[in-house]
């Protein structure tokens, strides 16, 4: 079956099968390697894509969901020039990178954060990434990350 | 060989559209088989939905939110032959507030009942229980219905819906009835629906004036954790501080969201500040009948429940 949906400001049209998951289509379709299968059950959040402006798990999305959708992952938040956003910048300056896995996921669930907080606490923060799960455990300063990245939009640029 | 083929093929939803399986699937339908194909049912209308339903009864998977679902079926998803999703329905995803009651679609996610200002000002047990419901990325999905029609012992919004005596509209090509939430859970993940039915509606009466509630959720983790126990407690006063009614709903204690109705007996007619909160601890616990499994043992729950009910009227009590 064809379904047409909106993937980072860019329309698509695919075939997919009904028993292929979001994730699945994003990832082997379209080649968007950022999203990543942790668990494939919705418990890790590394597969986290914003779905119609709210972060989901793409991996509970069944593909044929998608129809009419717009769906943003970190692919998406590059500038035209190609220049880091700056929750990506953020990440790297805040050394809130370790194995990497579940940076996507949590780049978009910080991204919507900031989007309707644009101050957020920390508290805020740990809340809104609760379902991002980061096996190196490197909670700290994935919120420094955020707060930085929060921080530096605030100020409308990179001046820390 | 053979064998390694059958492995490669019980992730088929994992390899995209090259699967053989699949195209052998997609040539029985034709090539380009539209969004409502007989696989992929995608109703925009209730009544549409309604009709499916009645045609293909159980053989076609509901899906909602899929956050329930989308996990039974994993790594298996292939086995599922047809699937109605109930996500392009606008009419189901509605929130009226009348002077009466308040009529929730069943397709009002956790995140709507999470953040809309009505629901937390006029069902706080609601809002407060829905912002519980694994994480942000569960509540974008999940659905008040699924979580109801899911049926678990240990769906987050059944203990408030039980206290606030919320009604379901199950509709079906022949027309729909109301039943009251305590009648609608059988057992756990079972329910007095058919396979002509979907649940549409959740009609909760609203909220008098000076009612009070306390919602707790406990988990082994503080998101993304199936409950252990919940509870949702209302009092109703009058001018008096007098208890006019209450309803103690508790969830995970027993095959079905239940309410402890002696509990309850204890606590109408009574001044609050002259509430017993030792004497509500006992007797909740009289009245549920837990299990062991691995979110806690039958001795953790009962002496959890038992807590939880003593502080929570230990803080109304202070308000």
């Amino acid at each position: 079956m064809e379904i047409t949906f909106t993937i980072n400001n860019e329309k698509r049209t695919l075939e997919v099968s009904p028993h292929q998951r979001l994730l699945d289509i994003i990832r082997k379709d379209l080649g968007l390697t950022a999203a990543k299968e942790g668990c494939g059950k919705g418990e890790c959040g590394a597969c986290t894509v914003l779905f119609n402006g709210e972060p989901v798990a793409s991996c509970l999305v069944l593909a044929p969901q998608a129809e009419g959708a717009e769906i943003l992952t970190v692919e998406g938040l590059l500038s035209r020039e190609g220049e880091l956003h700056p929750l990506q910048q953020a990440f790297l300056d805040a050394g809130a990178v370790q194995c990497g896995f579940c940076i996507p996921g949590s780049i978009m669930t910080g991204y919507r954060l900031i989007q309707d907080n644009p101050e957020p606490e920390r508290e805020e923060i740990r809340q809104a990434l609760a379902g991002n799960i980061c096996r190196c455990t490197g909670y700290q300063k994935i919120v420094d990350a955020v707060q930085l990245a929060a921080r530096r939009m605030q100020s409308g640029g990179d001046s820390s | 060989m053979k064998n390694s083929q059958r492995n490669v093929s019980c992730r088929p939803e994992a390899s995209g559209s090259d699967f053989k399986a699949e195209q052998e699937n997609v040539q029985e339908l034709g090539q380009k088989v539209p969004v409502g194909s007989a696989d992929y049912l995608a109703p925009k209308s209730l009544k549409k939905a309604l009709e499916y339903r009645s045609r293909y009864g159980y053989k076609a998977v509901v899906i909602a939110g899929g956050t329930d679902i989308m996990v039974d079926y994993f790594e298996r998803l292939s086995e599922v032959t047809s699937w109605l999703d109930l996500t392009k329905i606008q009419e189901l995803k509605e929130i009226k507030f009348g002077p009466e009651e308040i009529r929730l679609g069943s397709m009002v996610t956790h995140r709507k009942l999470a953040t809309d200002s009505r629901i937390r000002e006029n069902l706080p047990l609601l809002a407060e229980s829905a912002s519980e419901v694994g994480a942000w990325q569960i509540q974008s999905r999940g659905t008040l219905g699924g979580n109801i029609v899911t049926s678990s012992p240990a769906g987050d919004t059944l203990a408030p819906l039980l206290a606030y005596q919320a009604r379901f509209v199950l509709g079906s090509v022949s027309g729909q009835r109301e039943v009251a939430a305590e009648d609608f859970f059988t057992g756990p993940k079972e329910n007095i629906m058919t396979q002509e039915e979907l649940l549409t509606e959740v009609v909760i009466p609203a909220p008098r004036k000076r009612t009070l509630s306390r919602w707790q959720k406990v988990g082994k983790r503080k998101a993304m954790i199936i409950s252990s126990l919940t509870m949702a407690l209302l009092l109703e006063l009058d001018d008096k501080d007098e208890i006019t009614a209450a309803r103690a709903a508790y969830g995970a204690v027993a095959p079905t969201p239940i309410r402890a109705g002696e509990l309850e007996d204890y606590l109408t007619g009574r001044k609050l500040r002259e509430v017993s909160a030792g004497k509500a601890g006992e007797l909740a616990v009289q009245e549920i009948s837990p299990i062991t499994d691995i979110r806690g043992t039958v001795a953790y729950r009962r002496q959890v429940t038992r807590d939880i009910t003593e502080q929570a009227l230990l803080d109304l009590q202070q308000e």
